[in-house]
């Protein structure tokens, strides 16, 4: 039998049970405020993941063009000036691969790509607004055929062997999994 | 052969769901070889409650909560439910976070070991052979007199992870503020929520009743042979694995290229080699561990609590291995996870027998 500790208890419980839920269940003032700002985190974090997006294209947007109009050159060269901006940052890597993708230098090209997926998974992410998984498939497809082929020739050469193992990380990242 | 009795069957149907769900929830959403992985899915929850910043790891699984309260239902309708604890608290805090390092150097759980080995991933074969290798060496140890120390009933502690998994649920239910989930990434890959909590539901309530573990198969199959009916659910968890990879063009065969995998095979036979060996001593792999958590098992409890501490630890501070290698912190702390279990080995040994 429940003496009268443990009904003062079961009293308290109830009492405390019944307050919690009546605070969760009604509206504070103060809750919206906090959940627009300080608390809600999950939001604030997908705002600045999309200024960041917005930021990179904006930054690099002359890089890109300089690369749709088929000037190569004069887009590495300004890669390497925003990169003494923004030493780093693997957008640019990204961009510094798919120009040298177009110019059919496989081996840097994997390379810069093996560098900004590494600082960014965003860029073998289907989905992503960074997405570039069309451009690093088709440097790990070519690249396997190409450098795969001049290994079997040159098994000790070891700068192709380190394509190689650049080409199977990017492999594996672009197959997914959990990491 | 085993005797065919409802135990038997009651393994079998466990392992047959565990096939169908490990390779189901992949094709269903989850990320490729991940349908089931304890220790990724906890690094994810971690990551949700704010354990960690790793913005690609952050989603709060609901077959984890799944998993718990399957058990706390399949518990209390065949009164099973027991509320004990108090072997070594510590140590087993200590072990879940030991766990979630092991597994992180490996990629994934015992569980997705066999997911990964299933669905072609020759680089898997490295850390199943220190899986059984770390089972051996735990045997053994148990053989000479390890032990933690006896479980008592305790009315109060086994109640709390239950808790904890329903609080987890109106967590996952409600979404307040505070919590954390990826838009990119692998924690931004999940198979429709129902599915998901439907499938940890059904499989908690069959590893509850049938004590179904990856680590307590390997164990049993050293003991008994062919006589244990966890190796022949184990082999028709695989069977099942393979047909349905095969079947939902999951299968390929190889060692490169492979998703959520390195291969540096020494750190993966090490980490899964840490795995085998603490899941022995404490009683069962980390799957197993959320199931004893849910009967009541407040040791098993602690462990979680410890895997889900590492799952924020080993993210937070980059010990996970990634298709890149392992990190140079992470074969530190696969050490220290040796030294961890090697002290421990010495200092809880009873001799006197």
């Amino acid at each position: 039998m429940p003496d009268r500790f443990d009904m003062l208890h079961l009293v308290g419980l109830l009492v405390v049970a019944g307050g919690l839920l009546l605070l969760v269940l009604t509206p504070q003032p103060e809750a919206g405020a906090m959940h627009g700002g300080r608390l809600d985190r999950a939001m604030e974090k997908q705002m600045l993941a999309r200024a960041r997006t917005d930021f990179l294209k904006q930054t690099y947007a002359p890089v890109v063009d300089l690369t749709a109009s088929g000037e190569y050159a004069a887009a590495l060269l300004k890669l390497k000036e925003l990169g003494r901006e923004y030493p780093g940052e693997p957008h640019g890597d990204i961009l510094r691969g798919e120009i040298l993708l177009a110019q059919q230098a496989w081996q840097p090209a994997t390379a810069s790509f093996v560098r900004g997926v590494k600082g960014n998974g965003d860029y073998v992410d289907a989905k992503s607004p960074l997405s570039r998984y069309e451009s690093i498939s088709r440097v790990v497809d070519e690249g396997l055929r190409q450098v795969g082929a001049q290994v079997k020739q040159h098994p000790d050469n070891s700068s192709l062997q380190e394509t190689m193992r650049d080409l199977y990380y990017l492999q594996s990242r672009l197959a997914g999994g959990c990491e | 052969m085993p005797t065919l009795d409802r135990h038997f069957w009651l393994v079998i149907v466990a392992s047959l769901a565990l096939g169908i769900a490990g390779v189901g929830l992949a094709v269903a959403g989850n990320p490729e070889n991940s349908g089931i992985c304890i220790s990724c899915f906890l690094e994810n929850s971690a990551g949700a409650l704010g354990l960690h910043d790793n913005a690609r790891m952050q989603y709060l699984r609901p077959e984890i909560i799944g998993f718990v309260l399957g058990a706390v239902l399949s518990a209390g309708l065949f009164r099973e439910f027991n509320s004990r604890g108090g072997s070594a608290p510590l140590v087993r805090l200590l072990a879940g976070i030991f766990l979630m390092i092991g597994c992180g150097v490996f990629i994934g759980c015992p569980i997705k070991l066999f997911l990964r080995l299933t669905a072609g991933d020759l680089t898997s074969l490295a850390g199943l052979a220190g899986l059984v290798a770390g089972v051996w060496i735990g045997l053994r140890g148990l053989a000479a007199g390890i032990h933690f120390g006896r479980a008592e009933k305790q009315r109060g502690s086994g109640w709390w992870i239950p808790c904890l998994g329903v609080a987890l649920l109106l967590f996952y239910l409600f979404r307040p503020g505070f919590l954390l989930f990826s838009t990119s990434g692998s924690a931004a890959q999940h198979a429709p929520m129902l599915l998901s909590l439907g499938a940890g539901l059904l499989l908690g309530m069959l590893a509850q009743r049938s004590r179904f573990c990856i680590t307590g198969s390997i164990r049993d199959s050293f003991l008994m042979r062919g006589r244990t009916p966890l190796l022949w659910g184990l082999l028709v968890f695989v069977v099942v694995a393979v047909g349905f990879n095969l079947f939902s063009g999951q299968f390929r065969l190889g060692m490169y290229g492979q998703p959520g995998a390195h291969l540096q095979h020494f750190w993966s036979f090490a980490g899964m080699a840490l795995v085998g060996w603490l899941s022995v001593l404490i009683g069962g792999c980390p799957f197993r561990q959320l199931i004893k958590a849910g009967e009541g098992d407040a040791d098993a409890g602690l462990v979680v609590i410890g895997m889900v501490i590492g799952g924020g630890l080993v993210q937070a501070w980059g010990l996970t291995a990634t298709a890149a290698g392992v990190p140079f912190y992470g074969k530190v702390a696969t050490l220290v996870g040796f030294l961890f279990l090697l002290t421990n080995s010495l200092l809880w040994r009873d001799r006197t027998s």
